[in-house]
């Protein structure tokens, strides 16, 4: 190869490795010397960043809130958060470095759940509690569980249950046209595949007229839409999120596709924001925390989170403060900041969050927590200002409904 | 036929932006040997000064807000090559493209202290909104709007460097730099044009292709790798090399995707693979001596 064109690759290597996301240490420790630490390792910048963020400032403000009320045992908790750079290997040395240096007594997790196997196994090495919020493969708590792993979130094989349930309300023993959109990586794929088991299972009369994979972050999917809107299915079964999510739906409205088609996807609040008024009518959502379904409290929360931050906070934020919710009632029961009795303490535990009480079940501590499906309405809603669902149309699957017995 | 159709209006469109970008990359390349790896900040940028000003409720038109978004990174892009990288030009590509990638850090950085870490949109305008239908098969209208933006980029760059002194002077710059500037040409101030204009090619591609897709933080890596990989193909330096390099990226992702469409992502690298191995200078491109 010509010495230009080899160093023209280098550059690209070195943009590919940076296009993970992010571009280094946030380097945001917070905490002083004397106090209990708790970290986070996730996605901080880039293209996954707001998602990041999202919980970031969830744990925050959990934290606050807890150290408001006097602390956690009588003890003021900080944070030390640290960027993963979506890279798995980066988590795993962040979730080292905060256990060792900064001696955190509990991590929460990242974005990925590549990312969230890597800080797993160390959060196993060193016998601290981890709780996982946004990354929410089932493998976290089935192939590499750990006593010491916690998921408050709804897994990959509960998810794309919900929707498959959803489908089979609304089909009502017609034949549907089904095509699915995913982003090329296990996430996708795991979900997309689940989903289609769930149809089977479920008795659901379907085909299956086109499944695109187009890449994680990738903005050019024009190819992969032409196929999937010549295919004309009845619903689309889409598992990207973030800004993928509203390229697609950006692409696809062009193509005046929702007028047939009816998009079934995981629109949160940001999703929603970024979008504006180009959200397509009757577009179905499915969701991991709605605020708005959840109970006073979590509309509580809300408030004060727009109050500190000046923006709606996204699922991923709701979710975070249940996780820290979570370790402060362990700690507070086991009566000790040591992770072994914390997590003793939580295993099979239910434990009071804003969302509601939630029980961590003991065979493999997945939270115990419904999915959400809503038809999103056609204005904004007046006090929050993005779409929320339309009355009557919110659809919850429990988790007795979609979940895997242990 | 209708697929057909639809097909071709895709690969076109996505050559088309790709070419954009791409263009403006392989022009620095071309004139001033510099491998500029914070060209998709510019794209980023542009992108981001859109959902400023076209989204904004200053009202400014949409064509009025792309022209200024273009023209405030070229003017961006002329002040970092006075400040930064004038003073770099003598030094190893390595050095260079260590440079160039501090500067995409930072311009990161400051993108997300302006606009934050959400995602943002933009509508196109009515008149190229909604969707279009020729021969049977319906596409996007604002697709052509990126052909023909591509189409224009292109034309305009060739009768630049071909029927104008000043693109004969912008390929002596490379061929022989002391003898034009015995000649009284401004090397300087010629380099300083022709940063700009790599770097305003960059923020026209991001600020056309905006109402398509997420504005967000993130784009300016992403764009750089297809970017590179499109001028990797048509040779580095190339404008010709570029549009045939888009092409070929266009057609591999159109074709894998009808295919194996698990592989299509796999498509483009896999076209650049077979390129460097049968010509490691890209298609277009000339082994630099």
């Amino acid at each position: 190869m010509r010495r230009t064109a080899r160093l023209a690759v280098l550059a690209m290597v070195a943009a590919i490795t940076t296009a993970g996301c992010g571009y280094g240490d946030d380097g945001d420790s917070g905490g002083e010397d004397g106090e209990i630490k708790v970290g986070i390792s996730t996605t901080l910048t880039g293209s996954l960043g707001d998602i990041g963020n999202g919980g970031r400032n969830g744990i925050e403000l959990a934290l606050a809130d807890l150290n408001a009320d006097g602390g956690v045992l009588g003890e003021q908790v900080s944070l030390v958060a640290q960027d993963d750079d979506l890279d798995p290997a980066r988590g795993g040395e962040n979730a080292r470095s905060m256990i060792v240096e900064d001696d955190v007594k509990a991590i929460f997790g990242p974005v990925a759940s590549s990312i969230a196997a890597s800080e797993e196994a160390v959060a196993d090495e060193f016998q601290v509690p981890i709780f996982f919020f946004s990354s929410n493969s089932a493998a976290l708590l089935n192939d590499t569980f750990t006593e010491y792993a916690f998921q408050v979130v709804p897994n990959t094989v509960m998810e794309p249950r919900a929707v498959a349930a959803y489908l089979a309300e609304k089909s009502q023993g017609t034949t549907v046209r089904i095509g699915t959109f995913a982003p090329d990586y296990s996430f996708g794929h795991d979900s997309v595949d689940g989903f289609l088991a769930a149809l089977d299972a479920l008795d659901v009369d379907y085909e299956v007229v086109s499944q695109q994979f187009p890449a994680l972050d990738d903005p050019n999917i024009g190819p992969a839409l032409n196929d999937l809107v010549a295919a004309s299915p009845d619903y689309v079964y889409n598992a990207q999120y973030g800004n993928d999510l509203v390229t697609f739906t950006k692409q696809a409205s062009q193509f005046n596709f929702f007028d047939k088609t009816t998009l079934i996807a995981m629109f949160g609040v940001k999703e929603l924001e970024a979008l504006g008024d180009g959200v397509p009518p009757g577009t179905v959502a499915f969701n991991r925390a709605p605020f708005w379904s959840l109970g006073q409290e979590a509309t509580d929360f809300v408030t004060r989170y727009q109050a500190e931050y000046d923006e709606l906070p996204s699922e991923w934020a709701l979710l975070a403060y249940t996780a820290v919710q979570a370790w402060a009632e362990g700690v507070e029961e086991a009566g000790t900041f040591d992770g072994e009795p914390v997590s003793d303490a939580l295993s099979g535990a239910t434990v009071s969050t804003i969302r509601g009480d939630i029980t961590f079940r003991e065979c493999d501590h997945q939270a115990e927590v419904s999915e959400y499906l809503g038809e999103l309405a056609d204005k904004p809603d007046p006090e929050y200002g993005v779409p929320l669902w339309t009355a009557g149309s919110e659809f919850e699957a429990t988790f007795d409904e979609i979940s895997d017995p242990c | 036929m209708d697929s057909l159709i639809l097909d071709a209006v895709s690969v076109l469109s996505t050559a088309g932006w790709l070419f954009i970008v791409s263009a403006g990359l392989t022009l620095v390349f071309g004139a001033m040997r510099l491998i500029n790896v914070a060209h998709g900040s510019f794209y980023m940028l542009g992108g981001f000064l859109m959902t400023s000003l076209a989204a904004s409720s200053a009202g400014i038109r949409f064509w009025w807000a792309l022209a200024l978004a273009t023209l405030v990174v070229a003017v961006l892009g002329a002040l970092l090559e006075v400040t930064i990288l004038r003073r770099i030009y003598q030094k190893d590509h390595l050095v260079q493209l260590v440079a160039t990638f501090a500067m995409m850090l930072i311009i990161a950085d400051v993108a997300k202290t302006i606009w934050g870490s959400r995602a943002r949109t933009v509508d196109a305008p009515a008149a190229v909104d909604g969707t279009l239908t020729v021969g049977g098969a319906s596409f996007p209208t604002y697709r052509l709007v990126i052909i023909a933006a591509a189409v224009l980029v292109a034309v305009a760059l060739w009768v630049m460097l071909t029927k104008t002194a000043l693109g004969w002077r912008t390929r002596a710059a490379v061929e022989d730099p002391e003898l034009l500037s015995s000649s009284g040409t401004n090397l300087t101030l010629l380099r300083t044009g022709t940063f700009a204009l790599g770097a305003a090619l960059a923020a026209f591609a991001g600020a056309v292709v905006s109402p398509q897709l997420a504005v967000a933080p993130g784009s300016d890596t992403s764009i750089i790798v297809a970017a590179f990989i499109v001028t990797v193909i048509g040779g580095l330096g190339s404008i010709p090399g570029a549009a045939i390099g888009a092409l070929v990226i266009g057609l591999a992702q159109t074709i894998g995707t009808s295919v194996a469409p698990s592989w299509a992502a796999t498509s483009i690298y896999l076209a650049m693979i077979l390129v460097l191995a049968v010509r490691p200078s890209g298609l277009l491109g000339v082994a630099e001596r």
